[in-house]
Order: C-alpha cells, then sequence, then structure tokens
C-alpha cells in the first residue's frame, strides 16, 4: 500500500493548521504542522514531505523569502496562503517559485483541490513516462540517449553499456532534469516499488551511473547529491522524437 | 442576549469534530478582546480581528471573517465603539447559531 501524501503546514495560526490538518486526515493524507519557518527546516531534515502549505506572514520570517529560499535548493512544491489576498502578493508569490496561490479565507474542500492537481502536475508516473518518451531521443552535456534501442553514446559516438536499472534511472533524471527527486521518487519510477528502510538500492545505482557518465563522484556535475533530500539531474536536457 | 431567532449555519460534516471548539474559541476572543480595549492595545485587536477573517469562513462561519476584517480595519483607525459593536454582534451571533453538518 503506497504510504500517505504528506503535507506540511506552516502557519502561525493554530486554527488554520487544525483545519487543514483535521481536513487533510479525514481525507486521507499525513499532516505535520509548524507555526514559524524555523519548524519547516526541522521537519525537512527528519520528515518526507511532498507538499507545503505556507502562509505568508509568520512570527519569525516573511513568507516570501521563505518560499524563495525553499525553491533555491528543492523542487518541493508549494502552496501560498495569505490574507493579504492582494493581486500582487499572488503575483510575487507565484514568482518566487509557489506552485499555487489561495487567499485567506479558504475553504479546506478548495485547498484540498489545489493540492491534489499541484501533486498531480508535478508528479509524472512510470506509466505515463513510459508513453510520453518511449521513442526520444535525448542529448544531455554531450551524451546522446536513445530510448528505443537503450543506447547510451558518448560525445565521440562510442556507445556505453547501461544496465536496465541504470537505464531505468537515467531515463527517470531525462525525464526531470533540475528537479530534486527523493529517493523514494527514483525507486519508484524506475523500479515501480516503494523504498524500504536501509535500502540503498538508489544510493548504489546513482553511484554506478555516474560512473558510466564519468561524473567525478567526489564533485559531480550532472548528478548532484541534495543533502537530506535525494539528487538533482544538474544539466541542460534536449528531447527529440525518434517517430517524428 | 435573549434571543428567539436560530440561525441555521450548513458546515461541512468532515469539521464536525473541531467547529464546535472553533465557535468556542470565538466566545474567547470576545473576552481577550474586552481586555485589549480596557488596555488601548490595539495590536492585540488587530491580531485577533485578522486571525478571525482568515479563518472563519474556512470553517463555513463568514459571518466571523466578515466580523474579524470590520475589527481589523477598526483596530487600525484605533475606532473603539466598532470594535464595541463587532464584539457586540458576535456575541449576538454566537448565542443564536445553530449549525447543521452536511
Amino acid at each position: 500500500m503506497a504510504a500517505a501524501d504528506h503535507i506540511l503546514v506552516i502557519d502561525d495560526d493554530q486554527e488554520i493548521c487544525q483545519l487543514i490538518a483535521d481536513f487533510f486526515q479525514k481525507n486521507g493524507f499525513q499532516v505535520t504542522t509548524s507555526h514559524n519557518s524555523k519548524g519547516l527546516q526541522e521537519v525537512l531534515d527528519r520528515q518526507k514531505v511532498d507538499l507545503i502549505v505556507l502562509d505568508l506572514m509568520l512570527p519569525d520570517e516573511d513568507g516570501l523569502i521563505v518560499c524563495r529560499n525553499l525553491r533555491s535548493r528543492s523542487n518541493l512544491p508549494v502552496i501560498i496562503l495569505s490574507a493579504r489576498g492582494e493581486e500582487m502578493d499572488r503575483i510575487i508569490g507565484l514568482e518566487m517559485g509557489a506552485d499555487d496561490y489561495l487567499p485567506k479565507p479558504f475553504h479546506p474542500r478548495e485547498l484540498l483541490a489545489r493540492v491534489k492537481s499541484v501533486l498531480r502536475r508535478t508528479r509524472t508516473s512510470p506509466e505515463e513516462m513510459e508513453d510520453n518518451d518511449s521513442h526520444a531521443l535525448y542529448r544531455f552535456a554531450g551524451w546522446t540517449l536513445d530510448v528505443p534501442t537503450r543506447q547510451l553514446y558518448t560525445e565521440k559516438g562510442e556507445k556505453i553499456f547501461l544496465s536496465g536499472g541504470e537505464f531505468a534511472l537515467l531515463r527517470v533524471f531525462l525525464n526531470h532534469p533540475n528537479r530534486v527527486l527523493t529517493r523514494d521518487q527514483l525507486l519508484a519510477f524506475s523500479h515501480g516499488r516503494e523504498i524500504e528502510p536501509y535500502d540503498r538500492t538508489i544510493d548504489m545505482q546513482i553511484s554506478r551511473l555516474r560512473r558510466r557518465l564519468n561524473d567525478d563522484p567526489k564533485s559531480p556535475e550532472l548528478i548532484k547529491t541534495v543533502r537530506s533530500l535525494g539528487y538533482v539531474f544538474s544539466t541542460r536536457v534536449e528531447r527529440t522524437d525518434s517517430k517524428s | 442576549m435573549e434571543t428567539n431567532t436560530r440561525l441555521v449555519v450548513k458546515v461541512d460534516q468532515d469539521l464536525e469534530d473541531i467547529a464546535p471548539g472553533y465557535l468556542e474559541n470565538r466566545r474567547k476572543d470576545v473576552g481577550l478582546l474586552s481586555t485589549a480595549l480596557e488596555q488601548n492595545d490595539f495590536n492585540t485587536v488587530k491580531m485577533i480581528g485578522h486571525r478571525m477573517k482568515g479563518s472563519g469562513a474556512g470553517y463555513g462561519f463568514d459571518f466571523i471573517s466578515e466580523t474579524g476584517s470590520r475589527i481589523e480595519q477598526a483596530a487600525i483607525a484605533r475606532n473603539t465603539p466598532i470594535i464595541r459593536d463587532c464584539m457586540d454582534q458576535l456575541t449576538d451571533y454566537l448565542d443564536s447559531i445553530e449549525v447543521i453538518y452536511v
């Protein structure tokens, strides 16, 4: 059974936190609440979070700054809540990297719908990926991956052998460049299963894939480690469809 | 204030566990507002109004959000009579409300 999506709510108003927590838990979500930005980092350091609901008016830091800082180091979806409700706040919030914006007061059902929508948008299931890129040719950092033949080529056209797991993992990265992917997501997308305690499958495959791509593990340029979160494939990816 | 008129408000049944507590806290807010006004503490009045504005309609109580907004604005203007009027209206509302969960 898949784990419930974990929503982290940052709002200094305890009754807003309670409203969201109660409503979302009844609708199958796991919810953690915090009343300041310090609490946000503490939760992120110790738990996997799927989406953050962030109030703009926090006691210790402006929510817009929190959003910007968050976006600079992760792709975790963020929905901003604010009683300010001004159009400019909404625009700034979205420009700071928020995925959606909901003015207060809000109905929890509307927030629930938006959370589901953002989660859908920010995820691509392995099945969808299979449908979407089965004829793709990816080019990145001088490399070429031909998905139909499962061949990886160097800049000089030399073939590089990839195991099935390495191919699947690289394909996931190429589908989600410049986006932090957790170990759970990488395992789900590449192997279609959930991570288990002490499961090092992804870390070992990352290590092997880096070797294939000549990516120095001590100072990787392509597959970068994001502490406490996962990995990000950090390069520009071009995709063409070999069918067209 | 005695009233024979019941004001029926329909609230999402998923909020049945927490809506009564929310209304009870608004009664406490009336007391907090009264204390803050005695001390000319308009910052606290504004903060209470702001929170009522942000949360009331979320629980299904639009009147609380509207009243919170008026309290917040009156606190900014340091207008004690309007704040007291809002407190009276809020008390009447809490006395007359009948919640139906749908």
